[in-house]
């Protein structure tokens, strides 16, 4: 698309200034105001205009102006601009990617009832049982149903029925949050249908999940009853077993679980059964109320938007997938919503960064309140203290009257959290953008229009672990280090934050030989920055300031660059015009940042400003053929 | 000889100086204002493959996506939406893979494809319809028109998909596409669809298939 200066001058055509603009409504309309006022529409109605659209612009009461206003108030506009920054962020991730948590997978079997009926069954692979026999998969033995449930597969082996007994004292049968719009309630009645479809918009479940085999109305889930308890804590329990090694025991898939060090240390007291810590280390924590911290990974029965260009209320395509998969979908669409309330709302377009609200449905508030914990803290956080997470979108935050299954309706939260700061602090983001170096990058390149390129730079053999300093290297990293840097406190791929309180930049007894660094203070603490006298917290040694100013920092930084108003312009205008801005539109970029800065960095006036500008009116070279 | 040549010097020099008549101001003919457009110029953008779906429901009344699958399949007209989707140069965020910025030839095809869809099903339900109901075909469908009956029929179809009338055309639109509608009809007198609904559906196919409709 780039043409010499040569050639753009050749195309540089002279207009007789014979009033054809589209804006002078009283004279007959030429096919140059006919071609704007379609580029128009397409740009900020999504469409080419209508018929009767036409006829309304032909009249000489037609104005501009207040078409214009209309159009920049409307969805669709928003629509388009957010797709300006979904293509340059790109914010899905593939289907390898999954949100698999051993304290949210509510794994689906199947087993014989004391009737020798064939019943789904759930249960968690990591749920830990006083019982050692089960402790750590489903809860019954081979011995007693005739099955062994490896994770994510088919049961093996002859089932048989489960004696009453038995079957009453493990399983319990619960009202879930998937089949019950009102599960929280004592008594729940509102079952699913087929009219949810219609009633929540698109929350849409095969039949499997709300249709016995046998084609009776499911009214509950048999579950394991570890997994059904409703607590918000558990107390820690330990079994004596550590370092479990040998063969698996008779009838297992797995050996059983050992005592991690956090239940040793902490053993008797109380964690809160929302981390993946009190899933691993408590028997008394379970999926909560109506199951609404699990997700069930089978049947694949939530019918999810697999081709939807319009936007997920306009599938194209539909297919059943697990209920993880799903809940993926609702992270890349939070994203999407969020900058759409930005735009049509006409908000400072730097919230898109600095922002700690957001916009949240059914699911998405579901997930927030019960399941994005799950990650937090590991087996190793007990070292640092770190058993409550600090999140970067506080649970609390979470309006309690959203209905889970609501996918249509979408609610603003004000304040996610202190460490909230716009797209970067969402799990799509942070999951897309994996390392903290993607993350910045990213950010970099999108804001500020600006990448990383090392010209003509021979990289050479070196043994320093500082890439701000190690030759060829430095010519980039001198920047993105430290930007990175911002991203710390946020482990790479999680979205979890680490605290200062517990996590230092430096941490006395992290310091080490690397060589022999204990295995907590490596996950955390940088061995190529460690010494006896000396260590790190992985990703801040390029700038502490900046790690400990986190992605708010990062904001600020960035959208008080000089640089960030013409990079919204060029993403913008780019877009918009369908070709790179070149150097012969220096001038205009600037008039069009000053008219972005001066309106307070709100979108419309910018996006206004360049559909009226001749820039874009007279965009296309006339000639015939072009 | 002398004598008479420095006379005649003389008489020249001394003689009454020659008058010339100041002519009037005339101001120069032809003269107008140019302005000079000094904005860089590209080639037509394509339009997106969002705002090809938009309009193509719009097209078919404003269905809904799974509504124009039911309505357009049969007879092996439409396939899967997933079939085009992947071929009008939509965006991939999942993998990385950006939107289409040039079109190609399998684009082309897919949307050909959707185009002769939606214009055999909106001639069976416009032209056979009620007349409050129709969505392309906007018109009254007469047999056998003539060129001048034709052109009023065709604008309708041209502003649908081109956006402006077609008196703003090249000259030889109307009557080359009067051409394409005669020749159609006359090659389909019987099948499943008439003579002129055969004609009006090339028509409308070409108009959807036509460069300035996937170009703005």
């Amino acid at each position: 698309m780039k043409r010499p200066l040569a050639l753009a001058c050749l195309a540089c055509l002279v207009f007789a200034n014979d009033g054809t603009r589209a804006d002078r409504t009283t004279a007959a309309k030429t096919l140059a105001d006919y071609r704007y006022f379609r580029a128009l529409s397409i740009d900020l109605v999504g469409r080419p205009p209508l018929v009767d659209e036409l006829a309304a612009y032909e009249q000489p009461d037609f104005v501009l102006d207040r078409w214009l206003d209309k159009q920049l108030a409307s969805p669709e506009y928003a629509e388009r601009i957010t797709r300006v920054y979904l293509d340059l962020l790109r914010l899905e991730v593939p289907q390898s990617v999954l949100f698999h948590t051993a304290s949210t997978d509510l794994q689906a079997t199947h087993v014989l009832d004391p009737n020798g009926r064939d019943v789904t069954l759930y249960f968690r692979q990591a749920q830990r049982r006083r019982n050692a026999a089960i402790d750590g998969q489903v809860c019954f033995t081979e011995d007693e149903s005739g099955l062994k449930v490896p994770h994510d597969a088919a049961a093996i082996g002859s089932p048989k029925p489960i004696p009453k007994a038995l079957w009453d004292a493990r399983t319990v049968l619960v009202k879930p949050w998937w089949l019950y719009a009102d599960y929280r309630a004592k008594d729940p009645q509102d079952r699913a249908s087929p009219d949810w479809v219609q009633r929540f918009g698109g929350f849409e479940l095969m039949q499997e999940l709300f249709v016995e085999r046998d084609k009776t109305p499911m009214t509950a889930v048999r579950v394991c009853r570890e997994e059904a308890q409703t607590a918000e804590q558990g107390k820690v329990f330990v079994t004596g077993r550590t370092n479990v090694k040998g063969p698996v025991p008779a009838g297992r898939l797995t050996r059983p679980p050992s005592d991690s060090r956090f239940a040793i240390a902490n053993s008797g007291k109380l964690v809160s059964c929302i981390t993946d810590n009190g899933v691993k280390s408590s028997a008394e924590c379970g999926c909560g109320i109506g199951l609404e911290r699990c997700l069930p990974s089978g049947p694949p029965g939530f019918m999810m938007p697999t081709e939807a260009p319009l936007g997920v209320r306009e599938p194209f395509q539909k297919t059943a997938r697990p209920a993880h998969l799903w809940m993926r979908t609702w992270w890349t669409e939070e994203a999407s919503h969020f900058m759409a309330r930005i735009f049509e709302d006409d908000r400072d377009v730097r919230e898109l960064l600095t922002s700690r609200a957001t916009t949240v449905n059914g699911p998405l508030a579901l997930f927030y309140r019960t399941m994005s914990n799950s990650r937090c803290c590991g087996d190793v956080a007990d070292l640092f203290g770190y058993t409550t997470p600090e999140p970067l979108f506080d649970p609390a935050a979470v309006p309690a009257n959203v209905v889970v299954q609501d996918t249509t309706t979408w609610v603003t939260i004000a304040d996610r959290g202190p460490h909230a700061a716009g797209l970067m602090t969402m799990p799509i983001f942070l999951l897309k953008y994996g390392t903290r170096r993607q993350r910045a990058h990213a950010v970099y390149s999108t804001f500020l229009c600006k990448d990383f390129v090392a010209n003509n730079v021979k990289l050479q053999p070196s043994q320093e672990p500082d890439l701000t300093k190690r030759p060829g290297c430095a010519t980039c990293h001198t920047r993105l280090e430290p930007l990175a840097a911002y991203f710390t406190r946020i482990p790479e791929g999680n979205w979890t934050y680490l605290p200062p309180a517990l996590f230092p930049i430096s941490l006395d007894r992290c310091k080490q030989d690397p060589k022999n660094m204990h295995s907590g203070c490596k996950i955390y603490y940088d061995p190529a920055f460690t010494s006896t006298s000396h260590t790190v917290l992985r990703g801040a040694h390029a700038s502490p300031h900046n790690a400990d100013a986190g992605p708010q920092g990062l904001a600020t930084e960035i959208t008080s660059s000089p640089e960030f108003a013409p990079c919204v312009v060029k993403n913008v205008a780019e877009s918009l015009l369908g070709r790179p801005l070149t150097a012969e539109d220096g001038a205009w970029q600037t008039a069009m940042a000053k008219t972005f800065v001066d309106g307070g960095f709100r979108m419309r006036a910018l996006v206004r400003a360049i559909v009226t500008a001749p820039a874009y009116r007279d965009v296309n070279d006339q000639r015939s053929g072009r | 000889m002398i004598r008479r040549a420095v006379l005649l010097v003389v008489a020249v020099a001394c003689g009454r100086p020659e008058t010339i008549e100041p002519s009037r101001a005339v101001p120069f003919g032809g003269y107008s204002e140019l302005a000079l457009d000094p904005t860089p110029k590209g080639h037509r953008r394509m339009v997106p493959p969002e705002v090809y779906l938009r309009a193509y429901l719009t097209w078919f009344g404003g269905l809904s996506p799974a509504q124009v699958f039911q309505k357009a399949r049969g007879r092996k007209l439409f396939d899967q939406w997933a079939d085009y989707l992947v071929a009008l140069g939509l965006p991939d965020y999942a993998i990385d893979a950006p939107r289409a910025a040039q079109s190609n030839t399998v684009m082309l095809a897919a949307m050909g494809r959707l185009g002769e869809a939606l214009c055999v099903r909106s001639v069976e339900h416009d032209l056979r319809g009620r007349p409050d109901k129709r969505a392309v075909f906007a018109f009254e469908p007469i047999a056998n028109p003539s060129r001048d009956e034709f052109a009023s029929r065709f604008d309708t179809l041209h502003r649908t998909f081109l956006s402006y009338p077609a008196r703003l055309a090249p000259a030889d639109r109307v009557d080359r596409f009067y051409a394409l509608y005669r020749s159609v009809a006359a090659r389909h007198a019987s099948g499943l669809l008439s003579a002129d609904e055969s004609g009006w559906a090339a028509v409308c196919a070409a108009l959807v298939q036509h460069p300035e409709t996937g170009l703005y």
